[in-house]
């Protein structure tokens, strides 16, 4: 058998949809509704102008048709009133009309019209006409719906960056940077930064400084930056040495960063007086220190592969120690700044930089006319890179001014007895710095917080002379001049790691005095000893950088003994709440 | 072309020559050079001769292929370097991780 064969209809088989017919003449009105309802759409018809835009405000039809000559409104005038209510869809409005002169079809479409018909007319003409609109309605509601899919995903993003935003610069947070003898000079090329730059307090006074780059910029190149922030602040918090950090940091971006992104940075450690400097570089350009006068620079190079290449078991951790005089300034910045290019395509570079830090300038002014110069270079050009620049001035006077910083509210703990002791041997001493956790301890067991930078002083100034005289028996006579003061730090690492015999004995005491607390520190190695009656009492008569530790530990604490052939040191620390509470307000 | 692939007759050494900028624009070019690999290859030679500049993904990309072609067995060799991109390569400390010349 064969099927019969059904003639396709495009104009039947699209969606029934709602016409509206304007038309004065009764006998057009009737015909027209007559043979769309046959077709399946839903019709309203209106006698005049005026009554079509009323019926057109009410039921919102798909499709209008119109007749020119209508009283009381024609039909130029409904469309365009029709057209103005339509908003973002789009409407077909057809003319039927008789008039054939050129100039009214023109009229027909100026004022909205979408096409016209000659009265009289085929209805296979009309119904084709129909159809033809209704694919480009179609079209037209689909593009619309994806606009307004593309918009609301696009404010969705938006809303989500921004949250985002707001949360990596809460963790990404640049710590103390606002300092006075800070300069920094922050370009990112998108809204999140691929360079990081972070800066905190020490314990024990003093400044951790990190500049990073992550390979790439952008979302991608942030993410990075969260957790290596994080260990920053967290770790230096705790007084950990930077070489500890960079471990750290390096062993979280080896396992969650892809092969081939990485992290050149560089941490960079000034001690309380600003007279040293400690610095580990791992792939960012040269770090340079400037003499207040100018002149030549200071070169502080790369040593290492960046953050997030190697396991830490190929890291090398070591890092440089140099002497600063007071007024140098150290610059440390991303390569975004020597290769920060001019519209014809030249870079920056770094002689240009170089020149601009060696030239003949006010100390004070160095930064802004390097940031001037670079703006002036780049003359509006493109921006290819996240470019970070930062100025620290060796200027202790500045650098201890009152912390703005939000003060830890934590009590201290009413004085309780307690014990503590620490046997370490030579392998331990090789592997292991013991002061994060003695301090870590400390504050669970007494919640000192507000004494902290005191106390680690004390520990760690202690601790060195017992490492370093004691068991090294490194001569501190040697730093006196720049180059035995690197020397010396060279001597300690290489001594340190040879360490095979000896031992260094920790014990902390604390008892309660009245509503006080006095903790008695007491640190035994197995050296010499040295003759400690001939060591400097006074902290103010003493200019030079060795020997200040003991006076300043004299300073802090109420009363600081040797014992036996000088290789036993116990410091009495006393505290009371009042003090405690008071020096919480003014930190 | 910005780079070319050559490989020796004996389908051992991979020699790839970058002229110009080395840097994110040439990732795509860059990864066929390892991905393409039909096995056998003991020795990729980088030839920067006629590289002017290369940023940190092309150091990226040179670590990518390091992983590939075997990580810390890798025998990759970087050779006629400019002296700007010898530093950018020696600031990052590359000579720890491949051959320069």
């Amino acid at each position: 058998m064969i099927a019969p064969v059904v003639p396709h209809n495009s104009a039947a088989s699209s969606a029934p949809f709602t016409v509206l017919i304007a038309d004065d003449d009764r006998i057009n009105r009737m015909v027209l509704h007559a043979m769309l309802q046959k077709d399946g759409h839903t019709v309203y018809v209106a006698e005049n102008g005026q009554e079509a835009v009323t019926l057109f405000e009410q039921h919102q039809p798909d499709l209008v048709l119109m007749d020119v000559m209508m009283p009381y409104m024609d039909g130029y005038e409904a469309t365009s009133r029709i057209k103005a209510l339509t908003g973002e869809r789009f409407v077909p409005v057809i003319f039927l009309t008789a008039m054939t002169d050129a100039q009214a079809l023109v009229h027909c479409v100026e004022c909205g019209g979408d096409d016209f018909l000659h009265k009289p007319y085929k209805h296979a003409i009309l119904k084709a006409k129909i159809a033809a609109m209704e694919r480009v309605r179609q079209l037209y509601a689909t593009l619309q719906s994806q606009k307004n899919a593309l918009a609301s995903h696009h404010r969705r993003l938006q809303r989500e960056y921004e949250v985002a935003e707001k949360l990596f610069s809460t963790i990404v947070h640049p710590g103390c940077l606002d300092a006075p003898h800070l300069k920094y000079l922050l370009s990112p090329m998108a809204i999140f930064n691929g360079d990081i730059l972070l800066a905190a307090r020490k314990p024990s006074g003093g400044l951790h400084i990190m500049l990073g780059d992550f390979t790439g910029h952008g979302l991608p190149a942030a993410v990075g930056a969260m957790p290596v922030a994080d260990i920053f602040y967290a770790m230096t918090a705790k007084g950990y040495a930077i070489s500890d950090i960079v471990a750290e940091a390096n062993q979280k971006l080896k396992a969650i960063l892809p092969t081939g992104v990485f992290c050149a940075a560089a941490l960079l450690d000034l001690d309380a007086t600003y007279s040293q400097l400690t610095i580990w570089n791992g792939g960012l350009p040269d770090v340079l220190v400037r003499q207040p006068s100018g002149g030549t620079l200071r070169r502080l190079r790369s040593q290492h592969l960046p953050l997030g290449v190697v396991d830490n078991t190929r890291l090398d951790r070591s890092v440089e120690v140099i002497e600063l005089m007071p007024g140098e300034r150290i610059y440390a910045y991303t390569d975004g700044v020597i290769e920060a290019s001019a519209p014809t395509g030249e870079m920056f570079s770094q002689p240009r930089l170089e020149v601009y830090l060696t030239q003949d300038c006010a100390p004070e002014q160095v930064f802004e006319t390097i940031c001037d110069g670079l703006t002036a270079f780049r003359a509006g050009g493109p921006q290819r890179d996240d470019l970070t620049l930062i100025e620290i001035t060796c200027d202790a006077g500045l650098a201890n001014h009152p912390s703005t910083e939000a003060t830890i509210s934590s009590v201290a703990k009413a004085p309780a007895c307690w014990h503590m002791a620490l046997a370490l041997d030579a392998m331990t001493l090789r592997t292991l710095d013991p002061l994060p956790q003695i301090m870590q301890m400390l504050m669970a067991l007494q919640g000192l917080h507000a004494h902290r930078e005191r106390l680690y002083t004390i520990l760690a100034e202690l601790f060195a002379n017992a490492l370093e005289h004691g068991l090294l028996g490194l001569d501190s006579e040697l730093k006196h001049t720049p180059q035995g003061f690197v020397a010396y730090y060279t001597a300690r690492e290489q001594s340190l790691a040879a360490l095979e015999h000896g031992w260094i004995n920790i014990a902390l005491t604390h008892t309660a005095v009245g509503p006080a607390g006095q903790l008695t520190l007491r640190i035994e190695d197995s050296g010499p000893g040295f003759d400690y009656q001939r060591c400097p009492r006074d902290l103010a008569a003493n200019t030079t950088h060795s020997g200040r530790g003991i006076p300043l530990v004299r300073a802090l604490c109420q009363a600081l003994t040797y014992h036996g052939v000088g290789n036993c040191v116990e410091a009495v620390y006393v505290w009371s709440q009042e003090e405690t509470d008071v020096s919480q307000h003014t930190s | 072309m910005a780079l070319v692939t050559r490989i020796s007759s004996d389908g051992k050494i991979v020699t790839v020559d970058i002229s110009g900028r080395f840097d994110f624009s040439m990732h795509q070019e860059f990864r066929q050079v390892y991905e393409q690999d039909p096995g056998g290859i003991t020795q990729y030679i980088i030839n920067l001769h006629q590289t002017e500049y290369m940023d940190s993904s092309a150091l990226g990309m040179l670590l990518l292929l390091r992983e590939h072609a075997g990580g810390d067995r890798a025998n990759i060799k970087i050779v006629h370097c400019q002296p700007e991109v010898k530093k950018i390569l020696t600031i990052a400390n590359f000579q720890h991780l491949f051959c320069l010349d």
